[in-house]
């Protein structure tokens, strides 16, 4: 959610720290910085004076460097050095002002067309389309030899053709920022277009401008020096293309002066670049994009943090089960180490155990460790993720400690995950069927061919599609009918444990209740163990065995159902229920729990909720509560709890 | 049916383009000053009557179209012309029978100057095209695979460079070392081996491509290598790459499986729009290594003023990219089973 | 990707291997930086056309290397008393390269075609005083001129004989341009084998050629982009020989022992010249579209000296042309030999000189902001100065020029234009001040001469608008003398008349620089005085290096 911001030199300082982090960005300016102040300065640094012809002789010419000179001479005997100094003038000049040219233009074509939409938009784009298409150059070279061959012209000419993607790239943005909610307000209150353009759209387009601006700033350099050299410039504007031009056309390479030829081409090179090093670093601060992704290598396991007892010691519950034990985190920490920012601690000292057959809801409100949590038992962590403590014990084997092979092998074939949104989870352009058959195929060397079909037509079937539809796209099922799909792809290799996160998010009521039937159905029928991450309780109390409650990245209480629901210890867990409708007390008020969940990286001290929590006494802000058991499988996190416990 | 309204969109579009470049390329070449009868020739035994005959075989003589004399506003006026005795109609109607009017320079067709010319480009840019676009296909998998490392740096600093580098001193300096070091330095083929057999002139050939195809691909490979590069990081960090590591895959198979194919998508685009583009690139490389090819007509007739190829230049790129962008789009719909339902 | 670099290298160098080496020390290999523009030799224009003409065809006569014409075709010629009448006798047994013979009836047929073209831009013009050509048998060719001229040599050199039973079927109309010639079936001491066009021309020899079989087996033109590259198409041994470098190279060339350069007056002489606009408000062709916006001091011939004084002539030829030129004086460039002036005697620089006399004239610094005003003070000094965009040399010159005349307080605005905006604004618009440009001249003087006349003002031939009586009526004088001695006095004094009057600036004629390989062939002629190395008269005698 952005604003409309507040002051400008406090947004460029905010800006400029930021910035500054970005390497690239930052060699790519001071390479700018370099050749922008050379150019400014240039009568200063420049060794002679530029157009002094009067004192050449045969004998100066194509001189290679020495001390007088440099870069030693060029074809007219003058100083390369000298003449490199005041091409960067020329050049950036051009550069900045056929750039500034096609900003303009593209700018106000792309806001106009994004803003006023409408034919005037289908106009505007389809007339960018075409201008697209128009070879450049080709044009360029006509309206050069048209005009005279003066740097004004070569600057209109570069700027008139540059214009096309700015408009695109400014348009899309502009259909970006117009939803916004605080637009919208704006045209709401009755306020001017040019009014809202000026005060709403315009500085949310500008950053995405400037960066496209250093781009066809270097585009136009380089436009020059070509039309230079195809000899279309302006000889008596000694760009550095220019000096190519020369030195090209008058026997610089055959009379062995490299110098001559190298200098402005060196020249070029270092001002593109500088932009173009600007520009990523640009980019990468305006528009931040997380660099990081599911294939990147993961941080390797490695445990520091001694903190937390091993569950197994302290409750001795393994041994004593009605049901052998499948699953069971012990002390599972996870973080996020990102460089520059400080560790968050996403999950910490998390135990649970999960036995055959069993359902686990897995509760707490975003941003609560839930979904890391998961991720964290099948090691699918994005790069950043570290667990820090901890293990978990799938059957015999201890997760954290396998190869990346073993974990492969382990992946979907003993734990598999229903993730939410299916429409993202699917690839879109393999189909349903094609997908399903593939982790089957990974995991069963011996599936194949008819034999690997009639397992994917089962599965579907199994789940409640027509098997005809293994053959179509992921765009072409509804929505329910994805999350079904999906549920049939985490069953294909007959998982024992299913982690299903969220599986009903985003879909309809009805469809969430197909979906949820269908899950604790197939639970029952293939005595599947399901840990069920979920908001909403409703379909907790009425499906699950147990329930972990998770606040902040830690073990808020965990217990089974019918002790959660009817003797919730934890506050947390107390206010969530308070929040829930009661389907048999239907009179009950409902509370919301006022405030937001902490931010993970930015802990208060003490107990993670105690900002939000109505019991909050002193020690909770200076002390962590340590995770207690406080009955028969029945563990929680509170002081309060802890200051009871020798009742 | 769907499928079906979106191709017919698109090739009414195409068709539409065309037809507006057609009228474009007619006006930009007519608004030139000067008397393009005379151009490339000034010299007195160039007698009155002589520089009507040109005047007359270039169909210089005609309204440029009705109500017309030419565009210059002094010498508007003058209707009541036969319209289909303009330049402007001959100009459409030669354009159907596939005539692109005469060269100034060499009195050849300018068809038939461009169709030799036209194969030998598309051998270079068809070589560079696909060598740059492996390079930097290679090059950004590996850089978006192991994003921020050194790997990654590294080949974005190599594309950064590489696209900075402006293309005809890079085409100068490579050719300097070309020479240096016994490689052919111009033309597409050794003169007078036409006896010799296939393989023979085709390794000559070959040797010929070696430098300006070189120049094209550096030049070239950096921007693909940044799509790439960028496309790649976008489709990794989508769930379904998560959803296939769940499944158990290894790298190996999820990049091959589920994410080069989606990350190739945008490049077809680009590609395609790219071709205009690289034409810009094939005037400066055919001009530096004396390739017979469409850059280097475009460089010659630019340095001898022959409109009518200029023009017919421009009109076959023009149509060549429009084609091109329709064939990425009908690609582009037959790669990504999305398009057709949108 | 290193390795697949390598591998890629190491295929293209053992293909190439498998290639000709060398061409059996038989072929020769140009290189040179252009290419014909059509093998149609009725609608040739540049050179390179005419250079291949020149090897696949025989004329009449044939021009040597110092400016003389001899017989070619012709055994004999005899001219009638009256000068009208020129009846020449064949060789016998020539063929065309088809293996027919070539007769008197194809030299009728060849006059007459390039007569009714006139839409031939060069060949037409040299048919202007033939009346007639008849072809009384297959050996005996008669010309009929319309007036006695004293140059029908250089009339009738370049009219190269075509084999009738070949071009017959273009002769009428638009066929006779449009038809590509690509076989090119001619009787000269060179065949065509195979044209490409701007990538090479192909030639084998004409070993049994009536006048000079050559001895080498081919000849191949090939095309590069830019001299730049012929020079290190040269040196890397891709090339023999090149037509055309950079002065700059020259010096570095010299160091190679298997390369030997070349240089002196061109077998095709040019002048570069410095225009002045001085067309007079009464001569302006407002009929064929002048604008005459001429600076009005370029008028005056004050002006055009002081101008001509404060030039320092060594100096542009020592930066532009790196010594490789001599100070031109007069329209008539030195490579035109027994034409050309030699007697004028510069203007010498002196900025001195030029001060004194603009200060004479009345043109005064009256606002001393450096630049002269008219005498009566209403513009400055400030001419524009203007070149075609295609050269590279001429905005070099510009700079210099700029520099020099600065000093004598005139100020300039340079600025290059494309060459056909700047035809359009040259002539017959005279929308100029002063324009750099040249001219390439005929073996004879009439064409340079005629651009000063006052008839070529309105045909855009004359770019100063220069118009003098006296002069036209030598003009037409020197047209038909016939004696060779009084035509040279006449030319010689119209030259000195357009140097007194400061028409042009010439700052110099430029050398012929070419080079060859001393490891390939041996024999190319250099000791002329004028250089050509692709003419005929070196590719018939030069012979392979064992």
């Amino acid at each position: 959610m952005t604003t409309p911001p507040s002051s400008p030199a406090a947004r460029l300082l905010d800006f400029w720290r930021v910035f500054r982090r970005n390497r690239m960005g930052v060699a790519g300016l001071i390479m700018l910085a370099v050749i922008v102040f050379v150019a400014v300065f240039a009568d200063a640094i420049a060794q002679y004076e530029v157009r002094s012809s009067i004192a050449v002789t045969t004998s100066d010419i194509y001189q290679p460097p020495s001390a007088q000179h440099w870069l030693g001479t060029d074809d007219a005997g003058k100083d390369v050095f000298s003449n490199f100094i005041y091409g960067a003038r020329v050049s950036l000049i051009v550069g900045f002002f056929a750039a500034f040219i096609s900003i303009i233009i593209g700018g106000v074509i792309g806001i106009v067309a994004g803003f006023f939409g409408g034919r005037l938009e289908n106009f505007l784009m389809r007339f960018t389309d075409i201008m697209l298409v128009i070879p450049d150059l080709p044009l360029m070279v006509v309206i050069v030899a048209l005009s005279k061959p003066s740097l004004l012209n070569i600057i209109f000419v570069i700027g008139l053709l540059g214009w096309t993607t700015t408009a695109r790239i400014v348009r899309s943005q502009t259909l970006a920022v117009k939803s916004r909610k605080f637009v919208l307000r704006a045209r709401a209150i009755g306020a001017g277009k040019a009014h809202i353009i000026r005060h709403h759209i315009l500085p949310l387009v500008m950053p995405i401008l400037v960066v496209n601006a250093v781009l066809v700033v270097s585009l136009a350099i380089l436009n020059e020096s070509t039309l230079s050299f195809l000899g279309l410039g302006d000889p008596t504007a000694l760009s550095w293309g220019q000096m190519l031009n020369y030195a090209f056309g008058r026997g610089a390479m055959s009379t062995g002066a490299w110098w001559a030829l190298f200098a402005p081409g060196f020249g070029i090179v270092w001002v593109v670049l500088g932009l173009t090093l600007f520009g990523h670093g640009l980019e990468q601060v305006l528009n931040p994009r997380l660099e990081t992704h599911h294939l990147m290598n993961p941080r390797s396991t490695v445990k520091n943090e001694a903190t937390g007892q091993p569950l197994r010691h302290a409750t001795g519950e393994r041994a004593a089960l009605d049901k052998p034990i499948l699953l069971q985190a012990d002390s599972l920490s996870i973080s996020y180490i990102n460089e520059g920012k400080p560790r968050a601690r996403a999950v910490e000292n998390v135990s649970f155990t999960l036995r055959e057959g069993e359902l686990m809801g897995l509760v707490g409100e975003s941003g609560c460790g839930k979904t890391t949590l998961m991720l964290g038992l099948l090691r699918l962590l994005p790069a950043a993720g570290q667990i820090v403590n901890g293990e978990v014990w799938f059957g015999d084997t201890e997760l954290t400690a396998l190869s990346d092979e073993e974990m492969e092998a382990v992946r979907w074939k003993g734990i598999s995950i229903i993730f939410q949104g299916a429409m993202n989870a699917l690839n879109p352009v393999r189909t349903v069927g094609d997908q399903i058959a593939e982790a089957i195929a990974k995991h069963d060397t011996t599936m194949k061919g008819d034999a690997l079909d009639a397992r994917v037509s089962e599965m579907l079937e199994l789940v409640g599609i027509s098997p005809e539809h293994k053959k179509h796209f992921p765009h072409q099922y509804s929505g329910g009918m994805r999350q079904r799909a999906m549920i049939a792809m985490a069953l294909a290799c007959n998982p024992k444990v299913v982690v299903a996160d969220e599986p009903t998010t985003a879909l309809d009521v009805m469809i969430q209740a197909q979906v949820l039937e269908l899950l604790d159905s197939l639970r029952k029928r293939l005595g599947l163990s399901i840990i069920f991450v979920t908001h909403d309780l409703g379909v907790v109390a009425e499906m699950c065995d147990s329930v972990l409650v998770m606040y902040g990245g830690v073990l808020a209480e965990y217990a089974d159902v019918d002790t959660i629901y009817n003797n919730p210890r934890h506050p947390y867990t107390q206010e969530l229920l308070k929040a829930f409708p009661d389907l048999t007390h239907p009179d009950k008020r409902l509370t919301s729990i006022p405030g937001y969940p902490p931010k993970l990286d930015e802990l208060p001290a003490g107990c993670r909720f105690a900002p939000r929590c109505p019991l909050v006494f002193e020690r909770c802000r200076v002390e962590e509560p340590k995770v207690i058991s406080i009955g028969e499988r029945h563990m929680a996190s509170c002081h309060l709890l802890e200051r009871m416990k020798p009742e | 049916m769907n499928r079906w309204r979106y191709l017919l969109g698109k090739i009414g579009w195409a068709v539409f383009t065309i037809l507006f470049v057609l009228v474009l390329n007619f006006f930009l070449f007519r608004v030139l000053p000067g008397d393009a009868a005379r151009a490339g020739i000034r010299d007195p035994r160039l007698k009155k009557e002589a520089i009507e005959a040109i005047r007359v075989r270039f169909g210089l003589d005609k309204p440029v179209i009705n109500c017309f004399e030419s565009l210059n506003p002094v010498k508007f006026g003058s209707c009541g012309v036969n319209p289909l005795d303009t330049q402007f109609f001959i100009y459409v109607k030669n354009l159907l029978h596939g005539e692109m009017g005469i060269s100034f320079h060499s009195n050849r067709p300018v068809a038939d100057i461009l169709v030799e010319r036209l194969w030998n480009t598309i051998l270079l840019i068809g070589a560079g095209q696909v060598l740059s676009v492996l390079v930097g296909v290679i090059f950004g998998v590996f850089a978006a695979w192991k994003a921020r490392t050194k790997i990654d740096y590294g080949s974005l600093i190599i594309s950064l460079v590489a696209w900075s580098l402006p293309t005809f001193w890079l085409g100068i300096i490579l050719l300097f070392w070309g020479s240096n070091n016994g490689l052919p330095i111009g033309g597409m083929q050794t003169p007078g081996m036409s006896s010799q057999p296939f393989f023979v002139r085709a390794g000559d050939i070959l040797s010929h491509m070696f430098l300006p195809t070189l120049t094209y691909t550096i030049v070239y490979m950096g921007e693909y290598m940044l799509i790439m590069r960028s496309s790649l990081l976008d489709v990794l960090s989508e769930d379904y790459i998560l959803t296939a590591k769940a499944k158990g895959l290894n790298t190996f198979q999820i990049l091959k499986d589920h994410a080069l194919k989606n990350a190739m998508l945008p490049l077809v685009t680009v590609i395609a729009i790219n071709l205009g583009f690289t034409m810009a690139g094939a005037v400066q490389i055919e001009s530096v290594f004396s390739w017979p090819g469409l850059g280097g007509a475009i460089y010659e007739a630019v340095n001898r003023r022959d409109f009518p190829v200029l023009q017919g230049a421009f009109l076959l790129i023009a149509i060549g990219v429009i084609a091109a962008n329709l064939l990425a789009d009908l690609t582009y719909s037959y790669l990504d089973p999305r398009v057709q339902s949108e | 990707m290193k390795r697949i670099l390598a591998l890629a290298m190491t295929i293209a160098f053992l293909l190439a291997a498998c290639g000709p080496s060398g061409g059996g020390g038989g072929t020769v290999r140009i290189g040179w930086a252009g290419s014909p523009d059509t093998l149609n030799v009725g609608a040739a224009v540049l050179t390179e056309a005419y250079t291949i003409f020149e090897l696949v065809y025989d004329s009449i006569y044939e021009l040597n290397l110092d400016g003389s014409f001899s017989l070619a075709l012709a055994e004999s010629v005899e001219r009638s008393d009256d000068g009208l009448v020129y009846t020449y006798k064949l060789h016998k047994g020539v063929e065309f390269s088809d293996g027919k013979p070539l007769t008197a009836k194809d030299v009728k047929f060849t006059y007459d075609f390039y007569k009714a073209h006139e839409d031939f831009p060069y060949l037409n013009a040299y048919t202007a005083y033939i009346e007639s050509t008849e072809a009384p048998d297959d050996y005996t060719v008669v010309v009929t001129l319309s007036e006695a001229i004293p140059n029908i040599e250089s009339q009738l050199v370049y009219m190269y004989v075509l084999p009738e039973h070949i071009w017959a079927q273009y002769a009428e109309g638009a066929a006779a341009t449009e038809f590509e010639n690509v076989e090119m079936i001619g009787s000269g001491p060179f065949q065509m084998v195979e044209y490409k066009p701007n990538e090479f021309v192909h030639l084998k020899a004409n070993k049994s050629h009536f006048l000079q079989p050559p001895k080498v087996d081919e000849v191949i033109f090939q095309t590069f982009e830019s001299q730049d590259v012929l020079v290190q198409a040269l040196k890397s041994g891709q090339v023999d020989m090149i037509t055309e470098m950079p002065a700059t190279a020259v010096e570095s060339l010299k160091s190679d022992p298997n390369i030997k350069v070349v240089t002196g007056a061109p077998f095709a002489p040019g002048v570069s010249d410095i225009i002045f606009n001085q067309v007079s408000a009464e001569n302006c062709p407002t009929d064929a579209g002048g604008l005459c916006t001429g600076h009005p001091a370029l008028q005056d011939r004050n002006v055009r000296l002081a101008l001509s004084h404060a030039t320092d002539k060594q100096k542009l030829v020592d930066v532009i042309l790196l010594g490789y030129g001599a100070l031109g004086t007069t329209l008539i460039p030195d490579g035109l030999g027994m034409w050309y002036n030699n007697t004028i005697k510069d203007y010498s620089f002196d900025v001195a000189e030029a001060n004194r006399i603009l200060d004479e004239a009345g043109y005064k610094d009256s606002d001393g902001d450096g630049v002269r005003e008219m005498p009566d003070g209403s513009r400055p000094l400030t001419f524009r100065l203007q070149w075609p965009s295609d050269s590279i040399d001429a905005p070099r010159m510009a700079e210099m020029l700029a520099e020099m005349w600065k000093e004598v307080g005139v100020a300039t605005e340079p600025s290059a234009v494309d060459p056909d905006a700047l035809t359009a604004a040259c002539c017959p618009a005279f929308d100029f001040d002063i324009i750099l440009w040249g001219w390439g001249s005929d073996p004879d003087p009439s064409l340079l001469l005629g651009v000063m006349t006052s008839a070529e003002i309105s045909t855009g031939s004359s770019e100063s608008g220069y118009s003098n009586p006296e002069y036209d009526a030598l003009y037409d004088q020197q047209s038909t003398e016939l004696d060779l001695q009084k035509r040279i006095a006449i030319v010689h004094q119209m030259q000195q008349i357009v140097f007194d009057d400061v028409v042009y600036i010439i700052p110099y004629y430029e050398q012929a620089i070419q080079a060859y390989r001393v490891d390939r062939f041996s024999g190319w002629l250099t000791d002329f005085p004028k250089v050509e190395l692709s003419d005929t008269s070196s590719l018939v005698v030069i012979e392979a290096v064992k």
